[in-house]
């Protein structure tokens, strides 16, 4: 599969959602797409392409923007597709893929408490690694490695 | 009644926490807490060397460094556009390799351990060895080995290896009915383990299961076919499947890909007695060969024209698929690495092959999924 | 030990401390010593010591024949390095038990956390006294003394749950009922095994039962009744396949997930002691106790204390056959277990009853003993 023939299947039913198809090495290509679009997409790119199993949902702090990537695999095409959409850094958030694959929902889980991006009408939005009440977003780039935080940390009674 | 199996139990083979729903002994809900293993190796990668990161995927994976290191080295190089040698690549399937039988046997030990079954978690502990001493001979250490480098492997392989590696093949060829006669001859362990856990391929897609879970549901997918790298396109070998999807089906699989893994590596070795030549690429950046501190104010740690560059990579780990997403915005350090554990995905989706069975039941299941806490919380 | 029994060499070195100290205390404090009811109570608690040592003794050489021979089976070699083969290890970790602290978990229940370990111990302790070892070493008179073991036996139960419920944990909980569920569900098919044995013995002596196996042992013809008195026993001793109250990998460590230090010792020392009582019926019962076919040259049996030193053979040796069960088996799951044992075990018992009973009717069995190779 070509990143030239996504588009064409793809540009249709998205129109300004989709902001390109570029290639990206060892993958069927790369879509940017724009984050209302998001379950529309996700939607397309898992019924009409046939990319039936999330691999993983990442996100990445550009510092002005944050980035959303989802890599998905397709076993007809035995390729990877690679999804990322930018949304702004002071209110990162997008649609949440659990209702499109469901195995977005640790991996968003993740994305959300390391990078801080919220995912609309996430099932379980909770904290996943870090313990529960923990203040910070720990992949993010103003968060340094060598200076010590404050840590405030609620415990939760089980 | 909700009780904590973990963060110290004994099922849990690492360090979490199962929550588990039981009314009297069966099991009405569960809920998996982790992050008790967490240490930050995204984070801590973002403030490294490209070399340095190898030391962290050593610790990612305790039982399955080399594939770690592999996956790592492989997305680096594509973000950097480094290429390795063709020995360099076949070193790297040696490692992948020997260490996915090292880490099923390891599987074993723990699984049939679950069961109650004593002496063949010895034997396979036993076996195990012999793989990490053959690791020993070549890397100094038996289980952090920091031994790939970006752009091939740290060292060639010591005079004589190939004979005690053909001589551990062969001890291990033989063993494989041992272990089969302990645990399928078994009448108990088929009462145990049939229909249990089942998780049929459809969910397996859906919640992101892979690996030998995937495979055991009837599943050929197995990114060395699928998605050759390294030399896994010049190598003959089965994608074992499968059909049950249940935990006697995951047993079936880890231990014909156990066969299969010897049979790649009687031709790997092979290919190595016979092509001698460098492991590790010329050329390369003077700052990657070199992974400790800056010397002096401007050493070699200023900015560089380095092509800016994103790697991705995928291989089959001894757990399933694991994805690395490598981001190089020109810089000496990784600006973003993104690890996919197939642990992580697998255990996610517990509540599916976990809930209406029995309490006593949770340790071969959990055990059938092999879980691996080090990757999990990365 | 053959002429004298274990109470009259008790009695004997009773009398004779008394009587020593008899000649060296004045006159009012000879007249204590020189009471017999003074000198058969000491008589008693001599006899108490001794099976109390002996008891210990054998539980830790158990320990010790179970870890070298688990050892072996697993490709290594057991405990080596503390005495000749790794014999005093089992000392030492005793001992280490014994210095470590014992702590009650909160909102434990004081009194069955501490009493359900004792009395789990001590009617372990009382079994081993109530059965005969040799024609000399046994507790003396008692007609019913297969009943008593059996009644004793089925204590434990009570007191596992006891200790598992008080010690607050739901672990503890869990195996506490595991446990019960799964020695009460197997004490039934013991008994009724048991009864082809006194059907064919006509005895509920055990010291009657070892002498009625002179001339052919009962495992040949009561075959049905030793396999589902082995299962069962096996069930209530708790081990692999069905140590599932204590199944280490869902409940930590079942019923005693809460004991550690003197405590935790208790129950192992108890759980083996119970595990050497289980063996030893299977001897008394179905392997002739300490009697030797009669083809055995009499060298073999006329040696002193050859009675004893062949039982302990022969306990040891079905001992050592329980270990092997334990290193080749996987645990089976509590419904399984169950369900084996009222489904299966029952039937097969109502069984050996009924065979048994067909071959005392048709008095077909001194065949058996005219077969050298069933196990005469």
């Amino acid at each position: 599969m070509e990143p030239n023939d996504i588009a064409r299947q793809l540009a249709p039913k998205l129109g300004a959602g989709l902001v390109a198809v570029e290639p990206l090495p060892g993958t069927a290509g790369r879509i940017r797409f724009r984050p209302e679009a998001a379950l529309e997409l996700f939607r397309a790119v898992r019924d009409e392409l046939n990319f039936g199993h999330l691999s993983t949902v990442g996100a990445i702090d550009w510092v002005d923007h944050r980035e959303v990537f989802y890599v998905v695999w397709s076993d007809d095409a035995k390729q990877y597709l690679f999804l990322s959409t930018d949304v702004p850094a002071d209110k990162p958030h997008v649609e949440s893929a659990s209702s499109i694959w469901p195995s977005a929902n640790w991996h968003e889980r993740e994305a959300w408490e390391m990078v801080g991006v919220t995912f609309d009408h996430h099932p379980d939005l909770r904290h996943l690694l870090m313990p529960d009440g923990y203040a910070f977003h720990p992949l993010l780039r103003s968060f340094k490695l060598h200076e010590p935080e404050e840590l405030e940390v609620k415990t939760r009674r089980v | 009644m909700w009780i904590n199996m973990g963060p110290q139990h004994p099922m849990t083979h690492g360090l979490w926490n199962l929550r588990v729903k039981i009314d009297g002994e069966m099991i009405l809900d569960v809920d998996p807490e982790m992050g008790y293993l967490h240490r930050g190796i995204e984070k801590i990668s973002e403030d490294r060397h490209y070399n340095e990161v190898i030391t962290l995927m050593d610790r990612c994976c305790y039982v399955a460094g080399f594939a770690w290191e592999h996956l790592y080295i492989l997305s680096a190089e594509e973000a950097l556009g480094v290429h390795p040698p063709e020995r360099a690549e076949y070193l790297r399937v040696l490692c992948e390799e020997f260490q996915r039988i090292g880490s099923h046997l390891m599987w074993y030990a723990a699984f049939v351990q679950d069961l109650g079954l004593m002496s063949p978690f010895l034997y396979g502990m036993r076996d195990r060895d012999l793989v990490l001493d053959l690791f020993q001979s070549y890397t100094g250490a038996r289980m952090t080995y920091e031994y790939m480098r970006v752009g091939g492997v740290r060292n060639d392989l010591p005079p004589g290896f190939s004979d005690q590696a053909r001589k551990v093949l062969d001890w291990l060829d033989a063993r494989f009915p041992e272990y089969d006669q302990l645990c399928l001859g078994s009448t108990i362990f088929r009462r145990r383990c049939d229909d249990l856990g089942v998780l049929k391929a459809r969910d397996c897609v859906a919640h992101g299961v892979t690996g030998p879970m995937l495979r055991s549901a009837g599943m050929k997918r197995d990114l060395r076919k699928d998605r050759p790298y390294s030399a896994y396109d010049r190598l003959e070998f089965d994608v074992a499947v499968a059909e049950a999807a249940d935990v006697t089906a995951r047993y079936l699989v880890r231990m014909e890909e156990m066969r299969q893994s010897v049979r790649i590596l009687r031709q790997v070795v092979d290919w190595l007695d016979h092509h001698p030549g460098p492991v590790l690429a010329d050329h390369l950046p003077r700052w990657l060969g070199a992974p400790y501190a800056p010397i002096g104010n401007e050493g070699y740690l200023l900015k560089r024209n380095y092509p800016k560059g994103v790697g991705l990579s995928a291989i089959e780990e001894p757990h399933g698929e694991a994805l690395a997403y490598v981001v190089n915005d020109g810089g000496e350090h990784p600006y973003r690495v993104k690890f996919r554990s197939p642990v992580f995905a697998n255990i996610s989706a517990s509540r599916q092959y976990l809930v209406g069975y029995h309490v006593a039941d949770i340790p071969p299941i959990m055990g059938s999924v092999d879980v691996c806490v080090g990757e999990v919380d990365r | 030990m053959s002429g004298a029994t274990l109470y009259s060499v008790s009695y004997a070195l009773s009398s004779a401390l008394l009587d020593g100290l008899g000649s060296i205390l004045p006159g009012p404090a000879r007249a204590v010593v020189t009471n017999p009811n003074v000198l058969v109570g000491l008589a008693v608690l001599i006899f108490a010591v001794i099976l109390l040592a002996a008891s210990m003794l054998n539980t830790i050489l158990l320990i010790w024949w179970e870890r070298k021979l688990l050892g072996r089976f697993m490709d290594r070699r057991g405990a080596m390095h503390v005495g000749f083969a790794g014999l005093l290890q089992n000392f030492a970790d005793g001992l280490k038990l014994f210095r470590k602290n014992t702590f009650q978990p909160t909102e434990a229940d004081a009194l069955g956390f501490y009493g359900g370990p004792l009395a789990y111990m001590v009617t372990s302790m009382i079994l081993f006294g109530v059965l005969p070892i040799s024609s000399g070493w046994n507790s003396g008179v008692l007609p019913l003394t297969l009943l008593l073991a059996l009644a004793i036996f089925s204590f434990a139960p009570l007191f596992i749950f006891v200790s598992a419920w008080s010690s607050n944990n739901k672990y503890s909980l869990m195996g506490g009922m595991r446990s019960a569920a799964q020695m009460i569900a197997y004490e039934v098919p013991i008994l009724l095994a048991v009864v082809a044995v006194v059907i064919v013995s006509g005895s509920f002596d055990l010291t009657t039962i070892v002498y009625e196996q002179q001339n052919y042992w009962f495992w040949g013809p009561l075959v049905v009744a030793l396999i589902v008195f082995v299962a069962g026993m096996l069930a209530e001793m708790e081990r692999i396949p069905f140590d599932l109250p204590e199944a280490e990998a869902e409940l930590v460590e079942g019923w005693n997930t809460e004991y550690g230090g003197m405590l935790f010792a208790f129950f192992m020392l108890a759980d083996y002691l119970r595990a050497l009582v289980g063996s030893i019926l299977v001897v008394l019962l179905f392997l002739g106790g300490w009697t030797l076919p009669t083809w055995v040259p009499s060298a073999l049996t006329s040696f002193p204390l050859a009675g004893i030193f062949w039982f302990m053979i022969k306990t040891y040796t079905v001992f050592g056959l329980f270990v092997w069960v334990r290193a080749s088996l996987p645990r089976v799951r509590t419904d399984q277990l169950l369900r084996v044992g009222w489904n299966r075990m029952i039937p097969l018992s109502l069984l050996s009853i009924f065979l048994a009973a067909v071959l005392v009717t048709v008095k077909c069995l001194p065949v058996f003993g005219c077969l050298p190779s069933m196990g005469v």
